[in-house]
């Protein structure tokens, strides 16, 4: 579903954040990013969806569809909309495709302030679809699906100060969900929350049928969430492999946590 | 430094307004803007010494307030932060035009003071017009609006900015503010020789802040050359709505009625 190949991303004083770094993901699968602070995970999760451009390698996004089975059939399926464009992402990609990968790869922000800038929750997570020129009528209908998915519809008109933080990351993870994803990219999710909200985040997670790459520095929520770990040190990978990989001391230790 | 978590409390108060459901708010966005502009452009080109035919615009505030339910304080307020700046552009016509203009009551009330007087009832009716139209139109809706007239994209893009960081600023400000009482003992105000380390900090920090909240808006879509289509068609009524201001208002400016 996503295949990252050879990529090297850069920031603007020339430091190297990502070192020639590959993987995939399949449909519907969750993979745990571990690194240590500094190792890149932050800016792998941006350089997928464009926000940082690559200097090196591609990203490529294919149809949630696009199984050996589904692809003898693709041709049929692509007339009836059913199976969605591969998008390939480079140095040299233009913005409609950036634009179309940003509407099908959905970023969760450490942060939920950051990503909460709208005066109501039901605004914010309107913001998506009506970005993206969705009908009225189906924004309303993909909010109040999102909302109640998440069990938040009472927060629809809540303003976004007046919430805790278990709250602000569900509604954070809403606004996503409702530009309707195939791949969900989550930036250290259980950050800001307590350990009752922390299992009923992972619960929600584990219960969300899209492919996850979930950058995460909490060994239980990963154990929990995921069935396989990409280890990352100093923006390359070290390990990857099933979620056994997490209760190896030796190898977390050599990633730097 | 004021408190920076009331100001973004009442910037925020000021954004949740624009969510109402009453007539003015359920207008098109487009019958509100070219209104709004219509009335502010036709105050704005009165002359110097013209409150008297500038005052009967008064009522156009008033008006849209009451129908719209918006608070009266709130948005008086806002005017006030307005007002220093108008107070210096008119104070020195007061002191320097000292040609009588009329008396009252025993008083000879001097050209320079009704210039000054004039420059604050423009500023008055302009910043409330404007004040009236973000309160009743959510900013998506009068941003969207605006690139669909083709308004510069800049333009469009300064004020959306501006609007959605001047929260984030605030925000900043408060956390550093608490931040530096908590180690700074019994001061309770910011020393002045911190200030400079204080502002870059802020600068430095509402600029990491602005870059994360400007990403995830890029992450869902926000693309400054996109053009959102219309969420409605502009109905007759609307038209209507946007006569009954525009006709008065450029009628009452070319027509001298004393």
């Amino acid at each position: 579903m996503l295949r990252v190949s050879n990529l090297s991303v850069e920031y603007a004083d020339g430091t190297r954040a990502i070192e020639d770094l590959s993987f995939s993901i399949e449909a519907g699968e969750s993979v745990a990013l571990i690194g240590a602070n500094g190792a890149g995970k932050t800016t792998l999760l941006l350089a997928i969806v464009g926000v940082l451009p690559p200097i090196a390698g591609e990203i490529s996004l294919h149809s949630s569809a696009a199984g050996p089975d589904e692809q003898k059939n693709a041709p049929a399926q692509a007339a009836r909309g059913a199976v969605k464009p591969e998008l390939v992402l480079t140095q040299r990609t233009g913005k409609d495709t950036l634009r179309e990968l940003r509407a099908r790869v959905g970023v969760v922000f450490q942060n939920p302030d950051d990503q909460l800038f709208m005066p109501g929750i039901y605004e914010d997570v309107a913001f998506g679809p009506r970005s993206f020129g969705i009908e009225e009528a189906e924004t309303v209908q993909r909010v109040d699906a999102a909302l109640s998915s998440l069990g938040i519809a009472h927060l629809a008109d809540r303003s976004p100060l007046k919430l805790s933080g278990g709250e602000k990351r569900l509604a954070a993870i809403a606004t996503v969900l409702a530009m309707k994803p195939d791949l969900l990219l989550f930036d250290e999710p259980t950050a800001y929350l307590d350990p009752r909200a922390k299992r009923n985040l992972a619960q929600i997670v584990s219960g969300l049928p899209q492919g996850k790459l979930i950058a995460t520095h909490d060994m239980a929520f990963a154990a929990e969430t995921c069935s396989r770990v990409l280890l990352i040190r100093e923006g390359s990978v070290m390990e990857d492999g099933p979620r056994d990989i997490l209760f190896n001391a030796r190898k977390l230790e050599a990633a730097g946590l | 430094m004021p408190d920076a978590g009331a100001r973004v409390r009442e910037l925020r108060a000021l954004e949740s307004l624009a969510a109402g459901r009453t007539a003015v708010h359920r207008l098109h966005p487009l019958a509100k803007l070219v209104a709004s502009l219509v009335f502010i452009v036709t105050v704005a080109s009165y002359g110097r010494y013209d409150f008297i035919r500038a005052a009967p615009y008064l009522f156009y505030p008033f008006i849209m307030m009451a129908l719209s339910e918006s608070p009266y304080k709130l948005l008086l307020s806002r005017v006030l932060i307005a007002l220093p700046f108008c107070l210096f552009a008119g104070i020195t016509n007061a002191i320097l035009d000292t040609t009588a203009a009329f008396t009252l009551g025993g008083v000879t009330v001097s050209l320079g003071i009704v210039s000054l007087a004039t420059i604050m009832l423009k500023m008055y009716l302009c910043v409330m017009a404007a004040l009236i139209l973000v309160a009743t139109t959510p900013l998506t809706e009068l941003t969207a609006q605006l690139r669909r007239m083709r308004a510069p994209s800049v333009f469009v893009m300064v004020f959306e900015m501006t609007y959605r960081y001047v929260g984030v600023l605030l925000e900043e400000v408060r956390s550093m503010i608490i931040a530096y009482r908590l180690r700074s003992g019994k001061k309770k105000a910011l020393e002045m020789k911190h200030m400079g380390s204080f502002a870059g900090h802020l600068l430095l920090r509402g600029f990491d802040r602005a870059e994360r909240v400007h990403a995830a808006m890029c992450c869902r879509g926000y693309s400054l050359k996109h053009i959102p289509p219309a969420r409605r068609r502009i109905k007759p009524s609307d038209i209507i709505v946007m006569l009954i201001v525009c006709v008065p208002s450029v009628l009452l400016r070319v027509v001298p009625l004393y």
